[in-house]
């Protein structure tokens, strides 16, 4: 028998939205465990919201189902989402009433005491500015009493939907900063974005989604393991083409002054002699761990964004000799 | 869980300026109309302003200012929380569709009683410094307390339309439009054109929603003294008389017809997505 501890805290099974000609989700399955950061990634209109719509229960699924802490029925999910604090899309607030009247009406609603109040605005640091009204709030400070929103209760599972929109270099550390500490605490963290360093600096976890569908799902660590080649040499045609041929090449990009290829098996020495067999020298050959972004283009299909034309990759380069 | 979802309805209503305009705005017509009576009375013996004879006036068609402002209200308080998005967050932050709603419909009532309560206390009190209490009058009786619950039922019955407006359309100015619309010539021109179209319609058209909510409007319906002045005012100036409605049928017209506002309503917004 599973302890609650077990039981996905999110579980889709084949969830679909359909409206009229498009498909927004198409029969995607997600799991989310107990004490993950899950990052959902996705460009612009890949379904990450209409995917959180879902699970939050205002969007009426076409197809599929879906599980909250372990429940599926009616009145499972409505006990469900109250261990849910979420914010969708923008910080939804009622304009004419201050910050704090604002968190009093979620507080209502979720049945909590208003001390709790104020420690969600010394937590989100609008305690001085509590009493303020809303529409007179930065979008800066709307983000933060979202946030704020969100954690009222103290909630086992957050969503927040593009918390960074909109906020300059400083709120986007201190939104990943609150969030990173949530996580520290065990809270299962759902965090769509499509901020790609963000999501790689603050989850444990990761989703691809696009056209609706997830492409990829692992753990941070993971999709980012498997590193790719970067080489040189006097003839970059040739190359290309030597590295294209080669057997455990999955796939080979001319980047810049450089060939970039992805190998299954991440054997560096056995490419040189391979290369050397065919009368190919290479001047330079190194083995670059591979961010997140390079996993999201290449799941997404979506265009190369491009990297400094100085030579370098801006990335954590390793020389050959010094890959385990 | 309702209780809390009502308890912040009342509390975003206490704090929304639109509902101190409302209410301000319909206190000074109360207050100006009604003056003018008591001071007409003060002036003029032969139009006297006192309890219980003043309740007539009290709850004349004045009342439906009221009920007006109450549904412009209505319509303001549940059509912004779609704007706003407020409506997607309420549900996020844990309310069900069933509570969201229900917190709405509560407003109904409340909204009407609210108005109606301001018009009987500016009156009141008005008719009440012109009331001789010596005299043992019954204040107010019987014929007061019906002709309040049926002018109540017409202001929630013209609320759930407004409710039902701000539900279908999500957008305050558009629902207010077309509720007014509605409420002013929409349904007379519809019942007008369908009446003289097709003949046989014409006893199902009576039952058209405003017109079945303001078969109960009329105050000399429910109080007997106020009907025999009015009958013997109409054969004194040579004016048609009166008419009793039946009112067991309009009651019971007006109270399914706020029932299916409220259900078709209720089915609208759960079918459609937040």
């Amino acid at each position: 028998m599973k302890s609650a501890s077990d039981v996905p805290i999110i579980q889709t099974f084949g969830l679909s939205k359909r409206y009229r000609q498009t498909t927004a989700v198409d029969e995607i399955s997600l799991r989310v465990e107990p004490g993950q950061v899950f990052g959902f990634l996705g460009p612009n209109g890949a379904g990450k919201t209409t995917t959180i719509g879902l699970l939050l229960g205002i969007i009426n699924p076409s197809g599929g189902r879906f599980r909250l802490f372990g429940g599926e029925s009616a009145a499972e999910l409505h006990a469900a989402r109250r261990r849910i604090g979420a914010t969708l899309e923008y910080p939804n607030f009622y304009p004419y009433l201050s910050g704090r009247d604002n968190l009093r009406i979620v507080a209502d609603v979720k049945g909590l005491d208003s001390k709790e109040i104020d420690r969600v605005l010394d937590l989100v640091g609008l305690g001085r500015r509590a009493k303020q009204k809303f529409k007179a709030y930065s979008l800066g400070m709307k983000q933060r009493l979202a946030l704020g929103a969100t954690m009222l209760g103290d909630p086992e599972l957050i969503i927040l939907d593009e918390p960074a929109n909109g906020l300059d270099p400083e709120g986007m550390r201190e939104i990943r900063e609150i969030i990173r500490g949530l996580g520290e605490r065990g809270k299962t963290i759902f965090l769509s974005s499509h901020l790609l360093s963000e999501v790689e600096r603050t989850c444990t976890h990761v989703a691809i989604i696009q056209h609706g569908r997830i492409v990829r799902q692992d753990s941070v660590a993971d999709v980012t393991s498997h590193g790719v080649a970067g080489l040189r040499s006097a003839d970059l045609a040739a190359l290309e083409t030597a590295v294209a041929e080669y057997p455990a090449a999955q796939w080979v990009k001319r980047r810049g002054d450089r060939v970039v290829a992805e190998l299954d098996d991440g054997d560096l020495a056995a490419l040189n002699e391979w290369l050397v067999g065919r009368g190919i020298h290479v001047s330079h050959l190194v083995f670059e761990a591979r961010s997140l972004e390079d996993v999201f283009m290449e799941a997404t299909g979506v265009a190369d964004i491009g990297e400094p034309t100085d030579g370098s990759s801006g990335r954590d380069e390793r020389r050959m000799g010094e890959v385990p | 869980m309702i209780a809390g979802a009502f308890r912040a309805e009342m509390w975003k209503m206490w704090k929304r300026p639109a509902t101190w305009v409302t209410l301000g705005l319909f206190g000074l017509i109360t207050f100006a109309d009604l003056f003018d009576e008591f001071r007409d009375a003060r002036k003029d013996p032969e139009d006297p302003f006192f309890l219980p004879d003043a309740w007539g006036q009290i709850l004349g068609q004045e009342v439906l200012i009221g009920f007006i402002f109450a549904s412009v209200l209505l319509i303001l308080l549940v059509a912004s929380e779609f704007s706003w998005r407020t409506a997607r967050q309420n549900v996020i932050d844990g309310l069900s569709k069933t509570q969201w709603y229900s917190a709405k419909v509560l407003l109904l009532p409340f909204l009407v009683a609210l108005f109606l309560a301001l018009r009987v206390v500016v009156g009141g009190s008005f008719a009440l410094a012109g009331t001789d209490l010596s005299a043992g009058v019954t204040l107010f009786g019987a014929a007061q307390l019906s002709a309040l619950g049926g002018m109540f039922l017409t202001g929630v019955g013209y609320a759930g339309l407004a409710l039902f407006a701000a539900i279908a359309i999500r957008s305050s100015g558009p629902a207010m439009a077309v509720w007014f619309a509605w409420f002013a010539f929409g349904e007379r021109l519809l019942v007008g054109g369908l009446g003289s179209l097709f003949e046989g319609l014409r006893p199902v058209l009576r039952w058209a929603p405003i017109t079945t909510f303001n078969r109960l409007r009329d105050y000399i319906q429910y109080d007997s003294a106020a009907f025999r002045r009015a009958a013997e005012w109409a054969a004194e100036h040579e004016r048609p008389g009166p008419e009793l409605e039946a009112l067991g049928p309009a009651i019971a017209g007006s109270l399914l017809w706020i029932a299916a506002l409220t259900l078709v309503g209720w089915l609208w917004y759960r079918k459609r997505d937040l």
